[in-house]
Parts: structure tokens; C-alpha cells; sequence
């Protein structure tokens, strides 16, 4: 290895979600990695809202950590309020939001980054791919040095081609404050990718004393807080342990023997600053007025979104508050969510007021909201666009079907949440690595996960807007469900090895448990009924079962009920998938010539040709592709295969 | 998974068959479809001028069809141009004289020169691939080809029209915004939605409901226009079936002897009264026998008795204890049945049988009252005053069924306030829209285009 000419196994530019879960994958996996970026202070900073989770989004961190990703400890170690929503809609739904602390959120990731080996950080802009008759050798740096590297993967965000708007006034920039990225656009564009334009916004940031809170109603944080990764469940348990002398409610420590105060005394560092869920903090809610509509309406022409500034489609389910004034006029009042970005932060994030108006008319219009009739502004709101490359020119492993060894995550492939760069971040960086030791890609079925639901959108329909994830975008909603992610992708995770033994197999043990018990209550009887009956009755749940396991964990129990309460559906799903995976099973010859088969219409062979299916199933999914050319297209295939 | 009924180079090869019935005729049509179809004409087709593949579309040009130096029959060329064909592709059209035997010559000419002999239904799964029809036009064209009256055919020409295929069009994208509205309850957060969002989709689901079994509803007509009114004349041995039999039909049919039991096994023809096809089935005496044959026989007629459209019994109005079969089937059937007495000739005119009414099958006059009541008993099920429209099949029957019960599971989960059943009602309002799809063909399953297209006879 010595004598390799390269610096680098995987190169990671960029070290937003994407980036540093891209490189902290690699590295796990025994790669020399090198972490890019404009500024090593600024790796895993929150640039907008500093919120992990909400709907679809908790399912995708969830995931995460169920594969060995750092998003769902990252964010449960530093999190200042833990709530779950859609609580009543079922377990498929559910799902956790926490906010962590703006400040401890990157200062973690950058310790986690510290105490990796294998990785090494760059400070340098990108601006080339190093290319060598047409194969990728690295990256040139725009100060003209180059970083040899084997594979790379490219999590730039905001800052490709970054262009900040407040109202009329425009800036170039990543984030505000920020350089951007313009001369790797400009390489982008020099090798033929397809590229389009994107928007997103944040809103002004305010003095946390400015405001009076007397107007507004709390919110409250959750007791004990749900977390989102199973490190913190396990500290959460011993820290049972060690205050009340017995463990109830949570999971069983781990077989690893070690100190029993281990975790409680290593709090404060920056890895653990508090346990998960300790002194939470309130948030607030208030709401726009009639006024604050007035004032955006007489303004609307000159919002940079609005007057024509921005060429960019903008995020249609997290708009913009001039987007929600335009579109929903009959509406009285939109919810603000008042959050402090962290306990001892002054900087508050009036969640709902995101903007691209001129900052004196941001000013009128916060002030227009009961509560912040005296708000001190500390930065603006703004818009910013940014170029991304269309996502349908990559394989379902996240690489580049243009260039090999190259892969792409995050905004660059059209999506926006920390949670979706994060996701797609970690399976680039695995997905270089494996393609470095010469194994599968790790791909993720629809049916397995939203990660995979994510990446196939991704690759097989693309977007012109910002791509976030919904539970409505899943076609097997009831399988994939937060609460079951390290059950359904334990293979997956064996795969991969980031996880270590211990881990995989408590998992392992966890799931021998839960069928067992399952068996156990279908064939027990209580009066004539199995006690799996008894459990599917409404409103009925394990602890009130005659005859039960006293020794079984939350975790164990709450699977057990969903599994007996939702049985009928899971079967159903799994029905559905065994029908729909049949045309998955078809594969499309790489050969086939879509020019040769005149029978299909202009419009489907065009996009084809552009989206290459890998087979029948993905096929059906372009948009635009209808069922009777996937006819022709199987009619095809089994000629081809004769 | 199934073979596709595609042949394995449909879509690119040209297929050609004889699109007229075989038998003696006037005319006889092979019709060639495909990308040589141009290319096949010229080698087979000599006229004078330019040759098929140089003339310009929606034209025909009259000539020879030849092999070799053999001229084989004179022939009309029609040229059509994809996309505008009965399959969106090049169609050529060569109407020769009548006679299986020059139509078979010619057939064999156009696939010496390079096409290949369609399968059933090929025409059709073309138009279909081609994008020129959906799943229910197409099937609408097997309608038209079976249609037995003029009333049928005028209803598979509505729905090849396209008249059935927009209702269930409508019907799929009003469940389609449904489907996105219990998504969105899910998806966002409660305060970002209308407060109207659930009480409307509910409503919406009500009015699908309600346009399913409007839908439903027309199947009695439709299946009686497709597949014929059956109607079953049943009775003791020798009371006279085969007799009425051949009266309705006009001709001799069955064999009538004095020999009870001479009609062993059942005989089925149709024919055609007021508009309505009938499928008239003459069974086998019912009667206790050892004999093996004539008992398979009876079995086989209490069978055809239970899915008839009309039940005719015979009586003999001669025989006074011939009443013991009637007793029984009155009790357990419906409004289907009708007793007839026979052989009221044979009887004095004061007697009354206990039959709704009393007929010598041996007189026209008598016939004609039966096809008289025969009509109207059927007719209650079809407005035969009312327009002829599309009907659905017993495939959109089916489907239509289990996406109504369906929504139906929808409705009450969405009518509880037990939220937690949303989740769970999406997942069915998946499946609605599934089995809709699979109607028009918005759905792809290889099965089902299997199913459909291998049902088309050759040439269409």
C-alpha cells in the first residue's frame, strides 16, 4: 500500500450532513479518507433550522442508524428538546423531532471526526476533477494543487455556484457569510452534465431577550425524551440504572462489562455534553397576523422570490412565507414556532418565517407577529440558489454514470433536510468503498427502507425541485417504520461492517426474542383465547396481558405489539411487494438499443435512452414510461435473452 | 411470471392474417401490418403506376396480387400510414375475391415475402401497444366482433368510443386526489391543512362509491347483450322440449321421437328474439334411471337450471300427477321460472293445468306467444327503449367489485375517530386504485394483458 500513487482511498468534497457522514462511513469501513473543505470550524454546521427529524425524516435517521451512521447520535447527544409527532396516527407515522444545540451539533461532529482514524482534513476549495484520459484521478483545488484520489464523492450543497438574495440585493455565497463554489460549476457544466437551479430560504435569526414570551403559548418538550439512535437509549438505561437502582422501562445495557458510571461520567465532554433529554428547554408558538399578510403582500414585488430575482424552484412543502401568503390567502394566520438555537445561545429561529424579502421590510413584518412586536434582528432571512446536477445521471450506488469512481450526495443530486443529505452522504461513502474492495454496492429495495425509496426517486424519476422525503413517497408504509429500522436493515448492516459484532448480534438476540414471544402468545391460551388475541383487541398492550415475559426490553415489547396489532396489513404489504418485485426481477440487458424499438413512443424512448433502467420494475416508475411501453419492453427483453 | 401473449418479435416484425371469416364471400381482406408492410405489398401486388410503398396514405389502388410470374387474383390495395392505422403502424390491405382458397393463396404469397402469420388478437394488442386504444376500447372490439345483435354491437361501439373508458377514467382520477388528500393527512402536520380536507374526502369517496355501482348496475344488460340470455327449458321425458325447442329455432334441431329419454345429453343454440341473444338450452329429461349416460345427463341439467336467465318447465297438461317436479322448484325458485303445459290439445278445454299458461308445441301460433313472453320476461333487465350504451364486462365486473368493497373499508376506517386507522386506509385506497388501474390499463400486469388479448380471434 505504501507504494500506491494515491493520497487518498475516498476523497469527500464538502463537509456539510452529506460530507462528513460520506467520510465517516469510508473511514469506518478502512478507507483513507480525505474530508475537503472551505473551513474546518465549520464541518457539520446547522445552516438552517437546528432541527433533526419531523414526518418521513426521523424514519431516514433511523435508518441511518441502523446502518451505522452518526446523524441519530450526533443529534440525540446534542439535543435540547425531543418531541414525537402524529402520535395518534399510528407507529407507521410517527416520528421524532428534536432540536439540538446549534453550537454542541458541529462541535461533535468535528470531536467524532477527531477521534476517527483514517481521515484527514483539507482546507481548499475545490475547482477541477482531476482527470486523466477521461478517468478521475482526484480533485485540483482552486488554488491549482491536486489531491490524488481513487474514488471521489461530491456533497457541495448550497455552495455550488451559491447565490444569496435578501429582497433586491444579491450575493455570492454558500451561506451567509460564506464563499461558494463557482469554479467546480463551471467544471460540471464543461463536461456535459445536466445541471439545473434550486432554491432554498431561511429565516432571520432574532435577540432571544427581545421577546415576549407572554404572548406566545409553550411547548414543551417529551418526558423521558424519544431518541432517535440506540446509544442513547442504552445511556438513557444506565442512567436509569444508576439513579433508581433498577432498570424498567428501557433497553438492557450491554453485555460489555466496564464500569457501571461509565457513561455518566464522561458527560460534558464533547461527545456527551448531557445526557440525552436533560434539561430540556420550552419552544413557543405564536402566529402571523393580518398585518404581517399586509405587509407581504405590498412587498411581494420585491422579495427576491417573488420580483423575479431567482431562477431557481423552490422547496413547494417547506415554503416560504410568501409562498404561504400567495397560495393559501383564505388562511388568517400561519403558525411561527419560536426556538432558541441552543440554552446559552441568544440567536432564536422564528420557525415558518422563512423569506426573501429586503431586510427593513423582514423587519416590519416579524414585528408584525404577536410577540416579536420588538424583535432585534441578528441576521436576516434569505433565499439561496445554488446549482445541482440532475440526479437521473446517476447509478442507484450513488455514482456518476458519466464519470466512474465518481459519486454525488446531498443537494448537488436535488434534495433539501439535513436528514436526506445525510442518508444519501453515508451510501456514497460506503458505496466507494465497496466499490474499492470490489463488492456489491449496498442498495436499499424500496420495500427495505426510505433511504432506498429516496435514492430510486432520485435516480429514476429525478426532480425540479427541492426532493424532500415524505411516508407518502413509500409504497409500503406499514413495514417501514421508524420504530422496526435496525430489524429490517440488520443484513443490510452485517453487509457493510460498521457496526461492530457486539451490536449486530444484541440486534440479532432482540429479534430471536421477539419472534419467540410472538410464537409463544399465538399459541398460549387465556379462556378460550390466544393471548395474541387478547393483544389485538383495541386499546389492549403487552403489560396487560395475564401471563407475561417480565424479562422483555421496551424495544422488544413495543415490536411485539405492532407486529400481532398490524398483522393482517404487514401481510398485505408483503403480498404487494412479491407482486411489484416481479418486474424488479427483470433485468434490462446493458445492451438493449431503446433506438431499435420502434414500437415505443418518442417521449418513453427518449427518456429510457436518458434514465437507463436497470430493470423492468424501475422502468415502470419514470414518469411519463406507461404500461404499455414496459410491454414492448418485455417483449423485448425475452427475445434478447432468447 | 407469465408469458406476455406478444410473440416474441411483436412490435417490430410484420405480422399479416385474413381479416375476413373464412367460408365463401364476396370479398376477403388480409390485412398486413408492420414495418415492412410497404415492402411486402410491392413484392406481392402489381399495379400499374407506383408501387404500393410510393403512393400516399388513405389511398388504394387496384391490381394483381402475384407469385412470381403467377398471377393468383385481382385485388384492391389499401395504403395506410402509421400512425394513422387500426394498429398505429404501416398497414397494407388487399381485398381480394371471396373464397378461403385465393384469400389462403394470397396469405401465403405475403408471408413467403416476409411476414409472419399473426397471432389471435395481434391486430388489436398493437393498436393497444401503440397507444391507439386503452385495455376497454380494445376489449370493446372483441364485443363488437362477438356482438350477436345489433343492440350488443351498438354497445360495444359506445364503448369503443371511448364512452366506458371515460367514466372509469373520471372515476380513477377523482379516487386518485382522494388517495393524495388521506396521504397529505398523514404527511402534514394538522394545522397546515383545511380543516374541510377529511369531511370532503369523505364525501368524495361516497360519490366513487355511488359511480362504481352506477357502474356495477350495467352489468345484467351488458352480460346479457355479451354472453346471451340463457334460458333453459326443462320437464319430464318425452313432455315435449325438443318439440318447443325447434319451434323457437324454426328448424329441426332435436331429435323428437315418442321415446322417452331420447335427448340424453343438453343441446345449446342461439338465436336472436327482439334484439336480445339467447342461448336456448334443451336439457335431458328429468326423470330416475339406472341408465349411466342419461343420469351424467339429468345431472348436467339441474346444473344448467341454476344459472339460467329464464327457467321454461314443461308440463304435460295430459298428465294430471305430472306436478311433483313443478311443486318442487316453485318453492325454491324465483320469478325465472315459467310453467308451461304442453299437449293442451290432448286435453278438454275445461280443464286448467297449473301452468301459467298452456301451449300445443306443435303450433306456431303457440310459438310465437313463448317467444312473446320469452322476450318480455328478459327485456325487465334490459331497457330496451333506452340508448344502447357501454356495459361493463364480467373482468371490469370483478375489478369494479373488489374496489368497491374496498372503499367501502375506507369509508368506515375513515368514519371512526380512531386516527390510527388512517394509515391503514391509504394502504387499501393503494389497492382501489390498483384494481382500477388494471380496468383501463393504467396498471401494468403481463398477466392481464395475457388474459385479455388472448381472447381476440386471428386477423383483428
Amino acid at each position: 500500500m505504501s507504494s500506491h500513487p494515491f493520497q487518498y482511498d475516498v476523497l469527500v468534497v464538502g463537509a456539510g450532513h452529506a460530507g462528513y457522514e460520506a467520510a465517516l462511513a469510508a473511514a469506518r469501513m478502512g478507507m483513507r479518507t480525505g474530508l475537503l473543505t472551505m473551513d474546518r470550524q465549520a464541518i457539520g454546521r446547522m445552516s438552517c433550522n437546528p432541527s433533526i427529524g419531523g414526518m418521513a425524516k426521523s424514519h431516514i435517521v433511523c435508518e441511518l442508524d441502523a446502518l451505522g451512521g452518526e446523524l441519530a447520535r450526533n443529534a440525540d447527544f446534542t439535543g435540547i428538546q425531543f418531541r414525537t409527532l402524529n402520535t395518534r396516527k399510528g407507529p407507521a407515522v410517527q416520528a421524532h423531532r428534536l432540536q439540538s444545540e446549534k453550537a454542541a451539533f458541529p462541535t461533535r461532529v468535528q470531536a467524532v471526526i477527531a477521534g476517527q482514524s483514517n481521515i484527514h482534513i483539507i482546507e481548499a476549495t475545490a475547482g477541477n476533477l482531476h482527470l486523466e484520459h477521461g478517468k478521475l484521478k482526484g480533485i485540483i483545488t482552486e488554488d491549482g494543487s491536486t489531491i490524488l484520489s481513487r474514488t471521489v464523492v461530491i456533497a457541495t450543497g448550497t455552495f455550488l455556484g451559491g447565490k444569496i438574495h435578501i429582497g433586491d440585493r444579491t450575493i455570492e455565497g454558500g451561506r451567509l457569510g460564506e464563499m461558494g463554489a463557482y469554479q467546480l460549476s463551471q467544471t460540471f457544466q464543461q463536461l456535459g452534465f445536466r445541471m439545473g437551479r434550486l432554491k432554498t430560504g431561511t429565516p432571520p435569526r432574532l435577540h432571544r431577550e427581545s421577546i415576549d414570551y407572554h404572548k406566545t403559548d409553550r411547548q414543551p418538550g417529551v418526558e423521558p425524551p424519544p431518541v432517535f439512535s440506540r446509544a442513547a437509549k442504552r445511556d438513557l438505561a444506565l442512567f436509569h440504572v444508576e439513579q433508581s437502582g433498577f432498570r424498567d422501562r428501557d433497553e438492557r445495557p450491554p453485555a460489555s462489562p466496564g464500569p457501571a458510571m461509565f457513561h455518566v461520567e464522561h458527560l460534558g465532554t464533547p461527545l456527551k455534553p448531557w445526557l440525552p433529554g436533560d434539561r430540556q428547554i420550552e419552544c413557543y408558538l405564536t402566529h402571523t397576523t393580518e398585518k404581517t399578510h399586509e405587509i407581504i403582500e405590498a412587498n411581494l414585488a420585491r422579495s427576491a422570490m417573488y420580483g423575479g430575482m431567482i431562477e431557481g424552484t423552490g422547496v413547494r412543502y417547506c415554503p416560504s412565507i410568501e409562498d404561504k401568503i400567495v397560495k393559501f390567502r383564505d388562511k388568517p394566520g400561519h403558525h411561527v414556532f419560536i426556538e432558541p438555537e441552543g440554552r446559552d445561545c441568544i440567536e432564536i429561529y422564528p420557525n415558518g418565517t422563512s423569506n426573501s424579502l429586503p431586510e427593513e421590510v423582514q423587519v416590519e413584518m416579524i414585528r408584525s407577529i404577536p410577540g416579536l412586536e420588538r424583535a432585534v434582528f441578528l441576521k436576516p432571512g434569505y433565499a439561496i440558489e445554488y446549482d445541482y446536477l440532475d440526479p437521473t445521471q446517476l447509478y442507484h450506488s450513488l455514482e456518476s454514470k458519466v464519470i466512474e469512481y465518481l459519486f454525488m450526495a446531498g443537494q448537488i443530486n436535488g434534495t433539501t433536510g439535513y436528514e436526506e443529505a445525510a442518508g444519501q452522504g453515508f451510501i456514497a461513502g460506503v458505496n466507494a468503498a465497496m466499490k474499492l474492495r470490489g463488492q456489491t454496492p449496498l442498495l436499499i429495495d424500496r420495500h427495505e427502507g426510505y433511504l432506498g425509496v429516496l435514492i430510486d426517486d432520485l435516480v429514476t424519476k429525478g426532480t425540479d425541485e427541492p426532493y424532500r422525503m415524505f411516508t407518502s413517497r413509500a409504497e409500503h408504509r406499514l413495514i417501514l417504520r421508524q420504530d422496526n429500522a435496525p430489524f429490517r436493515l440488520l443484513e443490510k448492516a452485517r453487509a457493510i461492517g460498521i457496526l461492530t459484532e457486539a451490536e449486530l448480534s444484541e440486534i440479532d438476540h432482540m429479534q430471536l426474542r421477539i419472534g419467540r414471544e410472538i410464537q409463544r402468545l399465538k399459541t398460549t391460551y387465556e379462556n378460550g383465547n390466544s393471548l395474541a388475541q387478547i393483544l389485538r383487541r383495541p386499546g389492549m398492550a403487552y403489560r396487560g396481558l395475564p401471563n407475561r415475559d417480565g424479562s422483555l426490553t421496551a424495544t422488544e415489547i413495543e415490536q411485539i405489539e405492532i407486529d400481532l396489532k398490524y398483522e393482517g396489513y404487514i401481510e398485505r404489504e408483503h403480498t404487494q411487494i412479491n407482486k411489484s418485485s416481479q418486474l424488479d426481477r427483470v433485468r434490462i440487458p446493458a445492451q438493449l438499443d431503446y433506438d431499435e424499438i420502434t414500437a415505443l413512443r418518442y417521449e418513453s424512448r427518449e427518456k429510457l435512452k436518458r434514465i437507463l433502467p436497470e430493470n423492468l420494475g424501475q422502468a415502470s416508475r419514470i414518469s411519463g414510461v406507461n404500461p404499455s411501453d414496459i410491454a414492448i419492453l418485455s417483449v423485448w427483453i425475452k427475445r434478447l435473452k432468447g | 411470471m407469465t408469458a406476455p401473449v406478444p410473440a416474441p418479435d411483436a412490435t417490430t416484425d410484420t405480422i399479416a392474417a385474413i381479416a375476413t371469416a373464412l367460408g365463401e364471400a364476396g370479398v376477403s381482406v388480409i390485412r398486413i401490418s408492420g414495418p415492412q408492410a410497404f415492402d411486402i405489398a410491392d413484392r406481392v401486388f402489381a399495379c400499374k403506376g407506383e408501387p404500393p410503398s410510393q403512393r400516399s396514405a388513405g389511398t388504394f389502388v387496384f391490381g394483381h396480387v402475384v407469385e412470381g410470374q403467377t398471377t393468383i387474383d385481382q385485388a384492391l390495395c389499401l395504403i395506410m400510414r402509421a400512425p394513422h392505422s387500426y394498429t398505429g403502424e404501416n398497414v397494407v390491405e388487399l381485398q381480394g375475391h371471396g373464397g378461403h382458397q385465393c384469400a389462403k393463396r394470397i396469405l401465403r404469397c405475403c408471408l413467403e415475402a416476409g411476414a409472419r402469420l399473426a397471432q389471435p388478437g395481434e391486430f388489436t394488442q398493437r393498436s393497444f401497444l401503440n397507444g391507439r386504444m386503452d385495455l376497454v376500447q380494445a376489449e370493446a372490439v372483441l364485443d363488437l366482433i362477438h356482438a350477436r345483435s345489433a343492440r350488443a354491437a351498438a354497445a360495444a361501439m359506445d364503448q369503443l368510443d371511448g364512452q366506458l373508458s371515460v367514466q372509469l377514467h373520471q372515476l380513477y382520477d377523482r379516487l386518485i386526489a382522494t388517495a393524495a388528500d388521506i396521504e397529505a393527512t398523514l404527511d402534514f402536520p394538522e394545522d397546515e391543512l383545511p380543516e374541510t380536507v377529511m369531511p370532503a374526502l369523505i364525501e368524495r369517496l361516497q360519490e366513487s362509491r355511488a359511480q362504481c355501482e352506477a357502474l356495477l348496475d350495467t352489468w345484467d344488460e351488458g352480460h346479457l347483450l355479451r354472453d346471451g340470455a340463457v334460458v333453459v327449458i326443462s320437464g319430464k321425458p318425452n313432455v315435449g322440449k325438443s318439440t318447443l325447442l325447434n319451434g323457437l329455432l324454426g328448424r329441426d334441431r332435436a331429435i323428437v321421437s315418442d321415446t322417452p329419454g331420447t335427448t340424453r345429453d343438453t343441446i345449446e343454440e342461439d338465436l336472436v328474439i327482439d334484439g336480445i341473444p339467447i342461448r336456448l338450452i334443451d336439457t335431458a329429461g328429468l326423470r330416475i334411471t339406472d341408465c349411466e349416460i342419461e343420469q351424467i345427463g339429468i345431472a348436467r341439467t339441474r346444473n344448467q337450471m341454476a344459472r339460467a336467465d329464464l327457467h321454461i318447465h314443461l308440463i304435460d297438461a295430459s298428465d294430471p300427477s305430472d306436478t311433483e317436479e313443478v311443486d318442487r322448484l316453485l318453492t325454491n325458485q324465483s320469478t325465472k321460472l315459467l310453467v308451461i303445459a304442453n299437449k293442451v290439445d290432448l286435453i278438454e278445454a275445461s280443464e286448467k293445468p297449473p301452468a301459467e299458461f298452456s301451449i300445443s308445441a306443435t303450433q306456431d301460433t303457440d310459438i310465437k306467444r313463448v317467444k312473446r313472453y320469452i322476450s318480455k320476461k328478459l327485456s325487465a333487465q334490459i331497457d330496451l327503449h333506452s340508448r344502447p350504451h357501454a356495459t361493463i364486462s364480467e373482468r371490469h365486473r370483478d375489478l369494479l367489485h373488489k374496489a368497491d368493497s374496498e372503499i367501502r373499508e375506507v369509508l368506515s376506517m375513515l368514519s371512526t375517530s380512531s386516527e390510527d386507522l388512517v394509515p391503514l386506509a391509504s394502504s387499501r385506497m393503494r389497492d382501489v386504485l390498483d384494481y382500477l388501474g388494471q380496468v383501463t390499463g393504467r396498471t401494468y400486469h403481463d398477466e392481464l394483458l395475457n388474459n385479455i388479448f388472448s381472447r381476440f380471434c386471428i386477423g383483428k
